[in-house]
């Protein structure tokens, strides 16, 4: 009996569910951390390169960097890129996670067929949708434009959205929302304080997601833009004939560097909001 | 050719052309669009390849003609011909090469243009005034011009290549077993293998198809990479060190790096042409024009010709140019050789045979 | 499950939105295109609509399912090694204080915000014959032969000769495992981060060792995640094309390619789209039986 009790003891010492305190999950994180980074940092590395094709180091130097900021070209498909994303994010974001929701939630005649096409954009070939969209805009006479690509990119992150809110309602209590109900919340109170905090994390990873998805969108974009709306993925596509130089390199650096440092501003805030929140 | 345009140049200097021309031919509509001249706004908008262009061209042409541009860029001439396939969203000018054109013109995706308004067309290269995809020129200028050929590192060569046979026929590419890289762009490959196999680069045999998709099969082991367009970048970075590339990618390699040199094989090659074309439905085809005669103002031209190093059409720009532009064979490929290549055309119903032959190559 | 009657406007409001938008900017477009995969390609790469199952006659010939068939094989590589690598990492997240998981997500994601093409590249220069990975192997052989050369033993070493790693199957796979991480680790954190610990703690507590609970406890509980992942990133690999064009040998063409190639150089949209529609048919069979039998589950858990 004494033993059992020594044994838990010992044990609770670490707690053997902090994975972060491990040895082995620190070499596998920073394994990964290796594989993600290493391209990129040489890809930062390649920026400072004085020779004009991204593969052979020639030497340092700044030019690539003077080229990507005095490119109008380049600043208004970064401006259009962001633009798109950000919108298409928040968008696609409130939209997939109700219909995720919905799904995990309801049960519908035709539920099967339903949920067979709404995946549909996850599964088809990018450039059939693409042709499929320009049809379509064609067709019923809308004019092609940013908004035409927002409006694509939004049709096709929406499913990613929902199935990351399914997997993450997957273990959701529903207890907890009877107990609400059962207390006296209104319909919309018990999401509002119960599901809705369960489902931040997974929104948060849709929103991600979906940032991505349309931020290295470059088929869908290319077909469905109007005059004018050149993204960042258009205009590195579109160097692919000569070479691509090390501006790209440097514009991607910039773009990292500007998500770190607002990344920085936001948690710094949040820790003063919480500790202002806590005195 | 030549008789376009000359009455016109010949009284008024070109600078004043540019400027009053506009009210003089005020009346003239020109195409499908039915739109009076003086009545255009001042805008254009270039569908080109990016970079494919000088980097002064569009301030001197909008310092010139009040005209601002709004430039758009595409990758290559499929995803251009999708774009437009549907509908043209707006744009007055884009760049396609000369099989692109020709079936462009079939399908009338592009305008006729009126030579009249472009004056500058005397400077051209009469050996470029009536091509084959376009004769008369009717629908397209000619841009600029290039073959396909090797580019080689000279160091790991004993003797410079000169055959597709040094590529293509499988005893001798063992000799740069996976130093290799051929372009992922069917017809070009699929067209130089029949060439080296003395077919016609356009053959719609399927015959003749079917055996250089087995030479292909046969040469593949000894190939690192069909290149996307990248062939250049590969040599470069010592991933191969023979490689089927565009003329001007080369040059550019050339011209920054000692120990690299081109050729055009001995059986003959692809020889293309961009050209500059208005699209139906164009809003500003007025301006169009404009621009293709600002392209082909010598000044201006020599400026491009300068900054992208690909062969020019026109000759008076051409004379203006560096020997080491002029004399360069990845520029301007011998006339023997020259001779010898062909441009490729559109086989119409018969390109799923290439399709499928290259699907074959791809898969086996 | 809720049957939709009991509360048809919150069903509405939920179901609306999102219904509506993909009803109209995806069904009727991809109905558009659905309809072409029975039409035929005129001479000059038009579209002429037709009724005729060619295109997918054509698609099932054993030279296009042989393509197909290596997708999924290379796909299927790409995920299991995805959920390998992403596993620890979504783990690690999800466990560390909650100030910060949004942090480290980030930094798990950042990498993505450069473009795709230039990510490929990327791996071009580290795997490249003079690209990072060999400079470095180059640098240690040079210094192992000067060791050995002043240890009395010159030459032993030879000729540094560098790796050739790029352009063939493997590089593919890392490639589409690198561009395709975050699909799984996102879903996979979002499923893990909600974890009871206490089941965890009660298994680790009644004796079971790190593995056993990993795998009879951990892993049944994040199964949503890693299916969800899984799917994702096998689809996504499946289909792209840009990483086999570029990091790809002369055998890597995957059916994203080929796809790619019928649209574009081709100009072949119909036999195009009836290739798309032949991996869209099972993915849609496959959503459409997961609903069913969720469905079904469920009335037998009901019932017992």
């Amino acid at each position: 009996m004494t033993d059992i009790v020594a044994g838990r003891r010992r044990r609770r010492e670490v707690n053997p569910l902090e994975y972060l305190k491990r040895p082995w999950m620190w070499l596998t994180l920073f394994g990964c951390f290796v594989f993600l980074y290493f391209p990129i940092v040489t890809l930062v590395a390649f920026s400072f390169n004085s020779y004009k094709r991204a593969f052979v180091w020639k030497g340092f130097s700044l030019e690539w960097y003077e080229k990507a900021f005095n490119n109008q070209a380049l600043h208004e498909a970064f401006i259009n890129s962001m633009h798109v994303a950000a919108v298409s994010t928040v968008v696609s974001t409130a939209l997939g996670a109700m219909l995720g929701l919905a799904l995990y939630r309801y049960w519908f005649p035709w539920k099967g067929t339903y949920e067979g096409i709404i995946h549909l954009p996850i599964v088809i070939p990018e450039i059939c949708m693409a042709v499929a969209m320009v049809i379509f805009f064609w067709a019923v006479g809308i004019e092609l434009s940013l908004y035409t690509i927002i409006v694509s990119h939004i049709a096709f992150t929406i499913p990613f959205v929902a199935v990351v809110i399914r997997a993450r309602m997957a273990g959701f209590d529903v207890s907890l929302e009877e107990a609400s109900r059962d207390l006296g919340a209104s319909e919309w109170q018990t999401f509002w304080f119960v599901t809705f905090p369960y489902m931040i994390p997974g929104l948060v990873a849709g929103a991600l997601m979906a940032f991505v998805l349309s931020l290295d969108d470059f088929v869908i974009t290319f077909f469905t833009a109007g005059v004018g709306d050149n993204t960042f993925p258009v205009k590195i596509y579109s160097m692919l004939r000569f070479s691509v130089t090390p501006e790209v390199n440097a514009a991607s650096t910039v773009l990292i560097l500007i998500t770190l440092s607002l990344t920085l501003v936001a948690m710094i805030m949040q820790s003063r909001w919480t500790k202002g929140k806590k005195e | 050719m030549r008789k376009f345009g000359r009455s016109l140049i010949s009284q008024v200097s070109r600078r004043a052309f540019m400027q009053g021309s506009v009210a003089a031919v005020g009346i003239t509509f020109v195409g499908g669009a039915n739109r009076a001249w003086s009545a255009e706004e001042k805008r254009l908008n270039i569908y080109n390849w990016d970079t494919y262009i000088g980097e002064k061209t569009l301030g001197t042409f909008n310092a010139r003609t009040g005209i601002q541009v709004q430039y758009d860029l595409f990758g290559d001439n499929e995803e251009m011909f999708a774009k437009l396939k549907e509908g043209n969203p707006g744009y007055d000018i884009i760049v396609p090469t000369d099989y692109m054109v020709e079936d462009m013109i079939s399908l009338g995706m592009v305008v006729p243009l009126d030579h009249s308004k472009i004056p500058n067309l005397k400077h051209l290269d009469p050996a470029f005034t009536n091509p084959a995809y376009d004769p008369g020129m009717k629908h397209s200028i000619p841009y600029m011009w290039g073959t396909m050929g090797l580019g080689y590192k000279e160091s790991a060569m004993d003797s410079a290549p000169e055959s597709w046979a040094d590529v293509l026929e499988p005893s001798r590419a063992a000799k740069h077993s996976g130093r290799i890289a051929l372009l992922s762009d069917s017809r070009a490959v699929i067209g130089c293998a029949l060439k080296y196999m003395g077919y016609p680069m356009n053959s719609t045999d399927a015959k003749q198809i079917a055996e250089a998709r087995d030479l292909l099969i046969a040469v593949k082991p000894h190939i690192k990479t069909f290149a996307a367009d990248n062939g250049q970048d590969l040599l470069v970075a010592g991933e191969v060190d023979i490689t089927m590339e565009w003329s001007g990618d080369i040059a550019a390699v050339m011209q920054e790096e000692e120990g690299y040199n081109y050729v055009v094989p001995k059986e003959g090659s692809n020889v293309w042409v961009d050209n500059i074309c208005i699209p139906k439905d164009a809003p500003h085809p007025d301006n169009a024009h404009k621009f293709i005669n600002h392209v082909h103002d010598v000044d201006v031209h020599v400026e491009i010709a300068n900054t992208i190093y690909f062969a020019t059409p026109n000759k008076d720009a051409k004379a203006k140019m560096p020997k080491e532009y002029t004399d360069n064979p990845a520029v301007f490929a011998p006339d023997d050789v020259l001779s010898r290549c062909e441009g490729i055309l559109s086989v119409g119903e018969h390109t799923r045979l290439y399709d499928e032959a290259w699907t074959a190559i791809q898969a086996s | 499950m809720e049957d939709w009657r009991k509360n048809k406007l919150a069903f509405m409001v939920f179901m609306g939105p999102a219904t509506f938008w993909l009803l109209v900017f995806f069904t009727i477009p991809v109905v558009a295109i659905w309809v072409y995969s029975f039409g035929e390609r005129g001479p000059l790469g038009q579209t002429y609509l037709a009724f005729s199952f060619d295109n997918y006659l054509r698609a099932i010939e054993p030279i296009h399912l042989k393509i197909l068939w290596k997708s999924i094989w290379i796909g299927g590589l790409s995920t299991f090694l995805c959920l390998l690598i992403g596993f620890p990492v979504a783990l690690g997240i999800a466990f560390a204080p909650d100030r910060w998981k949004n942090p480290l997500l980030l930094v798990v994601v950042l990498p993505f915000f450069t473009n795709m093409l230039i990510r490929t590249f990327a791996w071009i220069v580290v795997l490249g014959s003079r690209g990072v990975v060999n400079s470095g192997l180059g640098w240690l052989h040079g210094q192992a032969d000067w060791l050995l050369g002043f240890a009395g033993l010159p030459d032993v070493m030879g000729q540094f000769t560098p790796l050739e790693m790029l352009h063939n199957n493997y590089t593919v796979i890392v490639g589409l495992v690198y561009v395709h991480l975050p699909f799984l680790i996102l879903p996979l954190y979002a499923t893990l981060e909600k974890l009871d610990r206490s089941y965890l703690e009660a298994s680790l507590d009644l004796g079971a060792g790190q593995w056993r609970t990993f795998f009879s406890v951990l892993a049944p509980l994040a199964m949503p995640g890693i299916v969800t992942g899984c799917l994702l990133v096998f689809i996504l690999s499946m289909g792209n094309f840009l990483v086999p064009d570029r990091l790809g040998g002369t055998d890597s063409m995957m059916i994203g390619n080929l796809i790619a190639q019928e649209f574009s150089k081709a100009r072949d949209w119909p036999f195009g789209a009836a290739l798309s529609f032949v991996i869209m048919y099972p993915v849609f069979i496959f959503f459409a039986i997961n609903a069913l039998m969720m469905r079904r589950r469920e009335r037998v858990r009901a019932e017992a």
